[in-house]
């Protein structure tokens, strides 16, 4: 005769109450482990670039502009330029179509070619990683400190235009 | 006598309190918590970059993609432990097995509408492409279900 070993069991609803204690927990975790990065997306820089955005009203002269996906889709068909403020490496792999690269660092001749190339007077957009990134504004200030004109922010950066089905580029800027 | 509230996962299984189906339930059970515990601890190192690897999917709007970034690596690390330390096992494999099967199903989204993306499963590092991502993920699903079901051959797990 056979002997079955059975150990202490759970039913389904046991299990189904640890399996939702262990994602409100793990949830919870993660929201307060990286707080700083959620709260800087939902709290901060999106409902501000949304309240300018609705008000139509410009920041002081000689400020970053806050931009959403759908000021930059406008920008763009006027004539503003793009600016990937990402590393080399990360613009070869993909960038937002027609961008040009002016990563954060001791370049000094590459903010002077980009003058070269691009008048002051031309509205200029700068992104990078998204919004846990802080390179777009470090070079947005640099293009204000070089003179231009109108700098904005696009805080989504290469993700929110990739995620939104929009055209991507890959290589290195011509 | 089984525990109080017992539903019989594995009453009339040939392999239950068998050594083999103990060793296969340990082996599933160590392989399944280490996969998750170090994707887990890869994407939660470096959450911009993951956020980025959800936005690729299309799926997720943003920025919900940075919320789904922070949560979900989180998520897996704990059940990777829990797996590992073989304590609430068939929960910690339900969690498991729940964020597998929305791995494969964007993964599958992937696939059907020709995307050409990295899977994103370790990190923004991780090369592997979307049909590799899957068959892995296949393989992980048998892994699961076999540690939810042979759970009860180990005298113990909690």
């Amino acid at each position: 005769m056979s002997v079955v070993r059975r150990y202490p069991d759970s039913s389904w609803g046991q299990v189904l109450l640890e399996a939702f204690f262990i994602c409100l927990a793990g949830a919870a975790f993660g929201v307060l482990l990286h707080y700083p990065l959620l709260g800087d997306v939902f709290l901060v820089r999106r409902p501000a670039a949304k309240a300018l955005a609705a008000e139509s009203r410009l920041p002081e002269a000689g400020s970053l502009i806050p931009a959403l996906l759908e000021d930059v889709r406008a920008l763009v068909e006027q004539g503003a330029v793009l600016v990937d403020a990402r590393s080399p490496e990360a613009f070869r792999e993909g960038h937002i179509a027609g961008a040009r690269s002016l990563p954060l660092g001791p370049d000094p001749e590459g903010l002077a070619r980009f003058r070269d190339r691009v008048p002051l007077t031309v509205p200029v957009v700068v992104y990078c990683s998204g919004y846990g990134c802080r390179d777009s504004h470090d070079v947005g200030a640099r293009l204000i400190e070089a003179g231009y004109k109108e700098v904005l922010v696009f805080e989504g950066g290469f993700p929110e235009w990739r995620a939104a089905g929009l055209p991507v580029g890959t290589g290195a800027a011509p | 006598m089984a525990g109080g509230g017992s539903a019989g996962w594995d009453g009339g299984c040939a392999v239950t309190g068998h050594p083999l189906g103990r060793l296969l339930y340990h082996l599933c059970r160590l392989a399944v918590g280490g996969v998750f515990l170090y994707a887990g601890a890869v994407k939660g190192a470096d959450v911009v970059a993951f956020a980025g690897e959800i936005a690729n999917y299309r799926i997720v709007p943003e920025p919900f993609h940075y919320l789904a970034a922070a949560v979900v690596p989180m998520i897996e690390t704990m059940a990777g432990i829990l797996l590992l330390f073989n304590r609430r096992v068939r929960a910690a494999a339900l969690v498991a097995g729940g964020l597998n099967l929305v791995f494969m199903l964007a993964l599958g989204a992937a696939l059907a509408r020709g995307l050409d993306i990295g899977c994103g499963c370790f990190g923004a590092g991780a090369a592997s492409g979307v049909k590799e991502a899957l068959w892995r993920d296949l393989g992980l699903m048998a892994a699961i279900v076999l540690t939810f079901l042979l759970r009860g051959n180990d005298p113990l797990s909690r």
